[in-house]
């Protein structure tokens, strides 16, 4: 597969968002009393580990990467990539915006409690923010 | 009738050719592009913005329509 520069940097983020999520899936599953400090504490950290998780996959994709080729590859982000950032950014805003909406709505009207409402505002973060970047390695490749 | 979507193609490939075997590589960093985006020009997957397409036309020392044209 050729895999240039742009689509390791996305893959390096969504497999980074997507640890997170495991991450605090497993940590929320094992918190026995769901207070609301201690669920905005899981969220706070596993938006944490994913920004360094990011970091440093990006760095050994990389790293790798020039190993591997045994060249280095400047990073140019140039018009085409605006513009593919640009759709990915709408894609992401719609999903992250509808989901809202709905987590909203069940708070108000079907009795949602303001813990599920944070985990699921936190989580369609996140999930929105992986569908636009698998269309982002989508415009990269066709 | 100009609302019909239209195909613009491009001779970016053939005059890199015709200017000394000039790489992607070398036409990037002409007109300040990454080489993926000369491959997807070059491709018809990525029409250059009006910009861009005057750049690589200067960068062949072209007018703009020998470089990128309509395909009827």
């Amino acid at each position: 597969m050729n895999m240039n520069l742009k689509i390791r940097n996305t893959l390096a983020e969504i497999i980074g968002a997507l640890i997170a999520m495991v991450w605090m899936w497993f940590k929320l599953n094992e918190t026995s009393i769901m207070t609301i400090e201690s669920v905005s504490k899981i969220l706070a950290q596993g938006i944490g580990i994913s920004i360094i998780l990011i970091i440093a996959l990006h760095i050994v994709f990389n790293i790798l990467s020039s190993i591997i080729t045994g060249k280095y590859e400047k990073d140019i982000d140039d018009e085409r990539d605006k513009i593919y950032e640009l759709y990915s950014l709408q894609l992401s805003s719609a999903i992250f915006g509808i989901s809202l909406v709905i987590t909203l709505i069940l708070l108000g009207w079907f009795n949602l409690t303001i813990n599920t409402g944070l985990i699921a505002i936190t989580f369609s973060g996140f999930i929105a923010s992986i569908v636009s970047l698998f269309l982002k390695i989508y415009l990269y490749r066709y | 009738m100009f609302k019909k979507k239209i195909h613009i193609e491009n001779s970016v490939r053939r005059l890199r050719f015709n200017n000394d075997e000039m790489t992607q590589e070398q036409l990037a960093d002409l007109v300040g592009i990454s080489r993926q985006t000369v491959v997807a020009i070059e491709k018809y997957k990525y029409t250059p913005s009006l910009e861009l397409a005057f750049k690589i036309a200067l960068a062949f020392n072209k007018e703009i329509q020998e470089v990128f044209f309509i395909n009827q």
